[in-house]
């Protein structure tokens, strides 16, 4: 075996362990808020390393090229739905993402256990069009 | 069978604790779980595409990555808003 694959076997085996580790952790944690800390490993440290493992077994080639293009569009992409999930979250849980907002927890996962009214502008109750 | 296979058959197993979650967690949980699963099986589908020598399969994990995105998106905001 040569050193470059020894090199590509110890990243797939850390990238394995990080996969393992964050999934028990999805599985272990309380609710989504806690989950979600598991899941970047898995979205961002995870796919760096196996697109290094390629990089390294197969060097410069289109199917490296193409695994680091994918690799561009998780990294860029997992943060950005990491916000959006917990956002969606503080929603569904509070009835509204900003802090201070909705402490009595009018949210459909609430204590209440019912979604919030929304207003909508020019259609409240009562309003009258023009 | 060589070390990317091997590593995609153990991060396939890796999935298993987030169906778990998806199928027994509320359905906040179960969203994260998916997008877990979602880049689980993107990384299985590099490794196994690297593992067979199959260089048109590499597309595949491309495609992938930027559909997870936009679906991720697509259910969080079904479940912010309507669901």
């Amino acid at each position: 075996m040569t050193a470059h694959g020894i090199v590509a076997d110890v990243l797939l085996g850390l990238a394995a362990a990080v996969v393992l580790v964050s999934s028990a952790g999805i599985l272990i944690m309380r609710d989504a808020y806690q989950r979600l800390h598991y899941v970047a490993p898995i979205a961002v440290v995870a796919p760096v390393i196996v697109a290094l493992a390629v990089l390294v077994q197969s060097g410069w080639t289109e199917n490296s090229g193409e695994t680091w293009l994918a690799l561009l569009f998780v990294v860029i992409g997992g943060p950005f739905l990491a916000h959006a999930t917990i956002r969606a979250a503080r929603i569904r849980e509070k009835g509204d993402w900003r802090p201070g907002a909705g402490q009595s927890g009018a949210g459909r996962d609430g204590p209440q256990g019912r979604p919030p009214e929304r207003k909508q502008p020019g259609h409240a109750a009562g309003e009258r069009d023009g | 069978m060589n070390s990317f296979v091997i590593a995609a058959i153990v991060m396939l197993l890796a999935a298993v604790p987030c169906g778990i979650v998806v199928v027994r967690g509320t359905t906040m949980d179960a969203v994260v779980a998916y997008e877990a699963v979602s880049s689980i099986v993107f990384m299985v589908l590099v490794l196994l595409a690297e593992g067979f020598r199959r260089s048109g399969e590499f597309e595949l994990p491309v495609h992938l990555a930027v559909l997870l995105f936009g679906s991720g998106l697509v259910f969080v905001r079904f479940l912010e808003r309507w669901l």
